[in-house]
């Protein structure tokens, strides 16, 4: 229950850092999708798979403290948990650089989903083009990070 | 360690929980069934950051005050603001040099009349999200009611010094409403234009201080051009009659019967933090 609590919690505190980082970056049409990347990397690091109630909880408490539409969190959240659930184990066979484009190119697609939900009147290709190449990117450089890491550290995660 | 792929069983549960997500997602698009769990939760969000801020903040910035012995000066600035925000509200109604009604005529003869009776409460900012107000179609913002009225503010117009900024849309008599700004795509606002000969229904369009507005130019002959002023119709009964909105920004022929006008709004709800609402 702890644990659970614990990482609630820190989905909580990436989700306001996520926030104010959008205020920084929307102004270059960039959208970084800071909580939902952190919960796939948590699926991803987790040594066993992660139960659909656990993701549609999840995403729906997503979606209400970033006061989105509710059911839009947590309908991505059971989809790239089960993705990520069914190729676990042939991730550990993949390079870094395609893991990287694999949670790049997921981060992506939430850009475009979110945006086509939320954002449906202005939807814009300029965010997501741009989006893209930078969450892929960003991708990459969070694996460089946890490469150089500690390893007790990258374990405790 | 290995991990399993989903099972059979997991695989259902998944496209269960899939399935109940896009019926939440569905209802909460086309109705507003989860406005009370939203409003509920905000509510509780904003007096949760509120009593956190009075009880770790506040009595920090206390102690930094005392140290700095500048308590008496500091209170009085903050209640200076604070008078200064209702006088620019007060005299944002009551000025004679106000655009805030197209005929100044009107709020002169009031005064002059000494039937003045515009009355409105004084309310506070109390949430806006600038990501989603800059990123997003839904323009909603929370405020605080000043005032120990149980009525019920439903459809009342939210102004603030530069004019009006949208509607409460929220029926709950907490003292929490939630606004509808002019610029969010479900809103509507009957405008027209300085002639009285063009009348139109501005959507909110989803962008900054953008509301669009579309029409046959065959039915209206009126001859836009930028910088063409428009203002409140009155027409629909919650917005008054000719207060200023904005002023023509572009115009676009999408198609021979169709012509779309881009109206940039003179207000701004991010530029002040007290409001007016207007009461009926």
């Amino acid at each position: 229950m702890i644990t659970y609590l614990k990482r609630i919690l820190f989905i909580t505190f990436v989700n306001v850092i996520d926030h104010f980082v959008a205020g920084l970056v929307l102004n270059f049409f960039i959208v970084l999708p800071l909580t939902f990347l952190t919960y796939s990397l948590y699926v991803y690091r987790s040594n066993k798979n992660i139960n659909s109630s656990e993701a549609f909880l999840v995403g729906l408490y997503i979606d209400l403290i970033s006061e989105t539409y509710l059911g839009l969190n947590a309908l991505i959240f059971c989809l790239i948990t089960y993705t990520i659930n069914l190729y676990a184990n042939s991730f550990k066979l993949f390079s870094y650089l395609q893991i990287c484009l694999f949670f790049g190119i997921s981060a992506s697609a939430y850009v475009g989903f979110i945006q086509l939900v939320e954002n449906l009147y202005n939807f814009s290709y300029l965010v997501l083009l741009i989006s893209s190449p930078i969450n892929i990117l960003f991708c990459t450089l969070i694996a460089f990070i946890s490469l150089y890491f500690p390893k007790s550290l990258n374990k405790s995660f | 360690m290995a991990r399993i792929a989903p099972t059979p069983g997991q695989k259902l549960s998944y496209f269960i929980f899939v399935c109940i997500s896009v019926l939440i997602l569905y209802l909460d698009i086309t109705s507003n069934s989860f406005q009370s769990i939203k409003n509920s939760f905000k509510s509780f969000k904003v007096s949760a950051f509120y009593i956190t801020n009075e009880i770790t903040i506040e009595p920090i910035k206390y102690v930094i005050n005392l140290t700095k012995s500048k308590n008496d000066l500091i209170d009085e600035n903050k209640n200076l603001k604070d008078a200064l925000n209702i006088s620019y509200l007060n005299n944002y109604l009551i000025s004679r040099d106000n655009n805030f009604f197209k005929d100044e005529e009107i709020i002169k003869s009031a005064i002059e009349k000494k039937n003045y009776n515009f009355s409105y409460d004084i309310a506070q900012l109390r949430s806006l999200d600038p990501n989603i107000y800059k990123c997003c179609d839904r323009h909603r913002m929370h405020i605080e009611i000043l005032s120990n009225s149980q009525n019920s503010y439903k459809d009342n117009v939210v102004f603030n010094s530069s004019g009006i900024l949208g509607l409460i849309v929220d029926q709950n008599k907490n003292k929490y409403h939630e606004v509808l700004l002019l610029t969010d795509v479900s809103h509507s606002l009957p405008i027209k234009s300085d002639s009285n000969q063009f009348f139109c229904n501005a959507k909110g369009s989803g962008r900054l201080d953008i509301i669009v507005c579309s029409y046959n130019p065959l039915l209206w002959k009126e001859e836009m051009s930028i910088n063409k002023e428009f203002y409140t119709s009155g027409l629909g009964g919650i917005y008054p009659k000719n207060i200023k909105v904005g002023f023509l920004k572009e115009i676009v022929i999408e198609e021979t019967t169709i012509v779309r006008l881009e109206i940039k709004l003179t207000t701004n709800p991010l530029e002040d933090s007290v409001f007016g609402v207007i009461k009926y």
